[in-house]
């Protein structure tokens, strides 16, 4: 998947082997249901202090979707806000998925709107930016990708802060991380913010304070409830297909968008070839080679999705849009 | 210690995408440097707590503590030695 045609990774001689398949370590299947038995622990008995028990970052695609709900079948007494990002370029079945399954699990859904303007300008700055976000970064998502996933994650949190929410739950692919529980503690949001921070001002954004959590609730003794990120799909067996199919049973409609590795957003492929020709980095390799090593997706099936699709008339209307 | 401090470099080379030709000092921010993001650092906790056998106190996740070597090192023994 990765290969040495891939700036940065190096293909051992002998066994043929890039660095993440040379160092990789399997989940152990006790470890896996340690982790259950944790997130168990953590889900069944949320501690009461706000209306809300989880705050649920749903794109209305279908990993997101398929996890609202079985985390509503499996938990059914949790209290949900489902935050859909309206980046501008969510599709319109998207939106009705999201609200078809917020109804559906009996979730609380929020459409989180912002200057749509000034969304457009930032992530023009995006593809126009090179090396805003660093190495790591580059390869687990486009900048225009990193920019908007960056943002729903200061917001999210935003949101669990101020409505005291235990709970903030990502359906990250188990390539996008490899961290279950993130217990995000306030030192570790300052930096997460001026981490941020300091990336949006590298691509030249001057208004940076509405992408970024309210600095007042990160004052010393603002508050002290502690929030954790989960990642169930790191706990649960990743099957796209079949996500796919319980969501269509379920009434979720497949936008048809052309892009092989998003069902919701009509920047997404505009995304990554913008950032394979900036740095020659398919954003969605080393996501799809974690989840061929892990077992979870036949390396054939992977390389197929690597092969980039965009009708010229959305490039055009993406470019037209974002004034490139 | 130096072992300690190569450990972490093999690890930001292996799993940061960390250019071989970067050189780093003691005290170079990794941040700032672009060699770690908010995902690498909680990996390399993740690293140091299995390598070393040590529970890093969230509050202890902080930039004077874990945005250099010298801190994540200092900061790794002093766990260590409870």
């Amino acid at each position: 998947m990765l290969d040495s045609a891939t700036p940065g990774i190096s293909i051992d001689a002998d066994t043929g082997l890039c660095q993440f398949c040379e160092h990789f370590t399997p989940l152990t299947p006790e470890k896996k249901e340690e982790y259950g038995s944790r997130m168990d622990s953590l889900l069944k008995s949320p501690p009461d202090k706000g209306k809300f028990d989880v705050i649920f970052a749903l794109s209305g695609g279908v990993d997101s979707s398929y996890m609202l709900h079985r985390i509503k079948r499996e938990y059914p007494h949790l209290n949900i806000l489902a935050v859909q990002f309206d980046n501008g370029f969510i599709s319109d079945t998207a939106l009705e998925n999201a609200q078809k399954f917020c109804a559906l699990t009996k979730s609380t859904y929020m459409r989180l709107s912002l200057d749509q303007e000034a969304l457009q300008v930032t992530f023009s700055k995006a593809a126009n930016s090179f090396n805003a976000y660093p190495g790591a970064a580059k390869y687990r998502a486009s900048d225009i990708c990193n920019t908007c996933i960056s943002i729903i994650k200061q917001k999210i949190i935003e949101l669990a802060l101020t409505t005291k929410a235990p709970f903030i739950i990502f359906a990250f692919s188990p390539g996008q991380t490899d961290a279950p529980f993130v217990t995000l503690s306030k030192p570790v949001l300052v930096w997460m913010r001026k981490l941020f921070d300091r990336n949006l001002k590298t691509m030249g954004v001057t208004d940076r304070e509405p992408y970024l959590i309210d600095a007042h609730l990160l004052q010393p003794g603002s508050y002290n409830h502690e929030v954790m990120m989960i990642h169930p799909f790191l706990i649960w067996d990743y099957d796209k297909i079949k996500f796919k199919k319980e969501c269509i049973q379920q009434g979720w409609i497949d936008p048809n968008l052309k892009d092989q590795n998003s069902s919701n957003c009509l920047l997404n492929a505009f995304a990554i070839k913008n950032h394979l020709d900036k740095y020659h980095i398919h954003s969605y390799a080393y996501d799809l080679a974690s989840l061929v090593r892990q077992g979870y997706m036949k390396r054939e099936d992977a390389l197929k999705k690597l092969t980039l699709q965009i009708p010229d008339i959305t490039d055009e209307e993406i470019k037209r849009k974002l004034k490139l | 210690m130096e072992e300690l401090r190569n450990d972490i470099l093999d690890f930001l080379k292996k799993q940061g995408f960390f250019n071989e030709k970067t050189r780093l000092q003691d005290n170079d921010s990794l941040s700032e440097t672009g060699v770690i993001d908010s995902i690498t650092l909680l990996q390399l906790i993740d690293f140091l707590e299995a390598k070393y056998n040590i529970r890093i106190p969230v509050e202890m996740i902080t930039p004077e503590n874990f945005d250099t070597l010298a801190g994540i090192s200092q900061s790794v023994i002093k766990l260590k030695n409870g």
